[in-house]
């Protein structure tokens, strides 16, 4: 029996919308041409599913009941007000700016007034003027697979970020996504990070919502980063939304020499999310640390899958994600650690933990390593644990009300991720978005 | 005044009686030290004072000032005074001391009606009382007792209790695990803390504190009753005997 030959309604609308939008999306001849063998190639692989051993637990084929009409020309303008409403405890963070609504540049909103040691462009006009080799680049990803030919079919704008070989950036960009306006629809991105050698910067990639929005949406967005030789990108994504936003990630990062690359997830108020991410070594001494909190309740449902090649001798890796999980919240952790035959003197540790605020909770964790080399320091972990009974006594005993240390203990144990964050404003952002969301958690 | 009548106490899920009818009186301004053998439901009479789930008083009371406690969340009583310095201090990462102990110093202060604190006057206080037990201020901006040696912890058991300023002191074991130098600090906060308005229940194992806490009183508690009581010789008396007298009895 084959399971994809029946289409289900979501992928018939997706194939449908593309017809009807394809002409409207921005881009070349040579682009538009590479979209449709990407929704060519959607069609034949359709949505995954959990009979795909990387989906088993995200079933996105019987989760996604609807797929929403694609933002095509979206004309939503917000004012800055608007903004850092949108942006909430990130706008106190001091940075460069180029910020994107219902996916598409408004240059209005933007704050690159003092951008020095790097350049930025923006895909939607990248893509409109691209000859082949241009549109081959910017259309095809190392993740293949449905979710990449969505992206690439559907992608509307984005930043192209490129860092000078040894710029040192003082401020971080944030590259924001706005959703806002009552209109239901799907937002398709991409960005490409490319980090100089011997450069240092700080790109926050952050997906918001206006409040007041609907809560039905969808998301895809794909980010491309390249570290340069002996260059360090520190690297957040925060995705915070009402609730019910359908949001597929995908981040493809390739570390060149002596790199080093610290990548974060914060995730919370996501109806389903799929935080996808590839990490290859191109050469010796990389060094990773790949880390993220997420939050899930209600019926939230949020994925983090990972896969890091080390293909090379001598680089090092660190994951540790951490997950908050009431009501019927679910997290899925998957993480993939390959070590290749040449790849001696690899060190990787890898950690996924989960507290369960409630019975109804779902956490599945699956570490896999696949280590081909014999000299190499490897090893993984993963817990799942309600809040500790003995703790939650210690602290009652201060004299601190049981609602109030479960928050303390719930904020603490997010808080070890969050450690992960070096610049402290963004901390201090995340802490905030955390403890908001606890407010709306704990109980008394 | 502290008053334990006839207290019987088990586990809640077991079919254990660890306390089997304890009185005790502690009057406000005294220290008082109960001794016993392991096992003699020492942890379990701190424990029980302190609130905490999983144990079943089956029959007395505990009345602390007039009143009881019993039916009393823990963060009541601490708003009522009652303060464990436990014997294991448990570690919170991701917590900063100083963010602990002002959250719990200001929670206390709210239920007992007094106005919150300042950071600024938080700060000073914890510097001040904190630079008394030998604890630097960097140490308290580290998460609550992470990477701490047992000295350490015990110093910021008496920390927390000096801050929280309450009225009846219940210290479980606090003399385990502390080398000579590490003891006498921590004694040293206790005594400082001794107050006419203040009362002591000392537990411990061995007599080595009560060199440096002199108690008024001393119990002995073996198998869930007070053995015997007398003043501060009766734990020499201990020291040489033992405890086989009163573990006799047990059976």
């Amino acid at each position: 029996m084959n399971v994809a030959l029946m289409k289900t309604k979501a992928e018939q609308a997706l194939t449908e919308a593309f017809e009807a939008s394809a002409a409207k999306l921005p881009g070349s001849a040579a682009v538009k041409a590479r979209r449709a063998e990407a929704i060519g190639a959607f069609g034949s692989l359709g949505l995954p599913h959990r009979r795909i051993e990387e989906w088993k637990y995200t079933d996105l084929r019987g989760a996604l009941k609807e797929a929403l009409p694609p933002a095509v020309q979206d004309e939503t303008a917000l004012t800055i007000a608007e903004l850092i409403v949108a942006l909430g405890p990130l706008a106190h963070v001091d940075a460069h700016r180029i910020a994107f609504v219902n996916g598409r540049h408004r240059s209005e909103l933007d704050d690159l007034s003092d951008a020095s040691g790097f350049d930025i462009a923006t895909l939607g006009k990248t893509l409109a003027s691209a000859p082949t080799n241009v549109a081959d680049a910017l259309t095809k990803s190392d993740a293949n697979g449905a979710i990449a030919a969505l992206n690439a079919a559907f992608m509307t704008d984005g930043a192209i970020v490129r860092v000078a070989d040894k710029a040192v950036l003082t401020k971080p960009l944030l590259i924001v996504f706005v959703r806002a306006g009552s209109a239901r629809h799907a937002v398709t991105v991409r960005n490409f990070v490319s980090i100089g050698a011997g450069a240092t910067a700080t790109i926050i990639e952050a997906h918001v919502v206006l409040p007041g929005s609907t809560p039905d949406a969808q998301s895809n967005a794909l980010t491309e980063v390249s570290v340069g030789k002996a260059a360090t990108l520190h690297h957040a994504k925060v995705a915070v939304d009402d609730g019910k936003c359908v949001h597929l990630a995908d981040w493809d990062v390739v570390l060149q020499a002596d790199a080093t690359y610290r990548g974060f997830q914060f995730s919370s108020g996501l109806g389903l999310a799929r935080n996808e991410t590839n990490v290859r070594y191109a050469g010796e001494g990389g060094k990773l640390d790949l880390s993220g909190a997420y939050m899930a309740r209600a019926h939230e449902h949020i994925d983090t899958t990972l896969v890091v090649d080390h293909a090379v001798p001598g680089c090092e890796s660190r994951e540790l994600f951490k997950g908050v999980l009431d009501g019927h919240g679910r997290g899925v952790f998957q993480g993939k650690i390959i070590v290749q035959p040449n790849a001696q003197k690899t060190d990787g540790k890898q950690m996924s933990q989960a507290l369960m605020l409630s019975a109804d909770a779902e956490f599945d964790s699956k570490p896999e390593l696949e280590i081909f080399a014999d000299d190499v320091v490897c090893g993984h972990g993963t817990t799942s644990a309600e809040l500790d009974p003995d703790l939650l006594f210690y602290c009652r005993s201060r004299g601190i009300p049981e609602s109030q240390a479960r928050a303390l203990m719930i904020e603490s144990f997010i808080g070890e991720a969050i450690d992960k964050i070096e610049n402290p404003e963004l901390h201090t952002a995340l802490m905030a978005y955390a403890i908001n969301w606890l407010a709306h958690t704990a109980r008394g | 005044m502290l008053e334990i009548k006839n207290l019987h106490v088990k586990l809640e899920d077991e079919d254990r009686v660890i306390l089997k009818g304890l009185s005790l009186t502690v009057p406000k301004g005294e220290v008082h030290a109960i001794m016993g053998p392991n096992g003699s439901g020492k942890s379990t009479l701190a424990y029980v004072l302190a609130g905490r789930a999983g144990y079943e008083v089956t029959d007395g009371d505990i009345l602390w000032n007039g009143e009881s406690i019993l039916e009393m969340a823990p963060d009541e009583r601490a708003a009522k005074g009652v303060f464990l310095a436990f014997q294991y201090p448990m570690e919170i990462p991701g917590v900063a001391g100083l963010t602990f102990l002002r959250t719990a110093m200001n929670a206390v202060r709210k239920k007992r009606g007094e106005p919150e604190l300042t950071t600024p006057a938080f700060m000073k206080i914890a510097k001040e009382k904190g630079e008394k037990l030998n604890i630097d201020i960097n140490m308290l901006k580290r998460p609550v007792n992470v990477g701490f040696s047992g000295g350490e912890k015990k110093r910021s058991e008496i920390l927390q209790m000096a801050l929280l300023e309450p009225t009846l002191c219940v210290l479980d074991e606090t003399d385990s695990g502390l080398d000579i130098d590490a003891l006498r600090i921590v004694a040293e906060g206790v005594n400082a803390l001794r107050d006419k308005d203040r009362a002591f229940l000392v537990i411990t194992h061995y007599q080595r504190l009560l060199n440096y806490i002199v108690p008024d009183k001393v119990h002995v508690l073996a198998d869930g009753r007070i053995q015997k009581t007398g003043g501060k010789e009766l734990a020499l008396e201990l020291e040489k005997s033992g405890y086989a007298d009163f573990t006799g009895k047990a059976a």
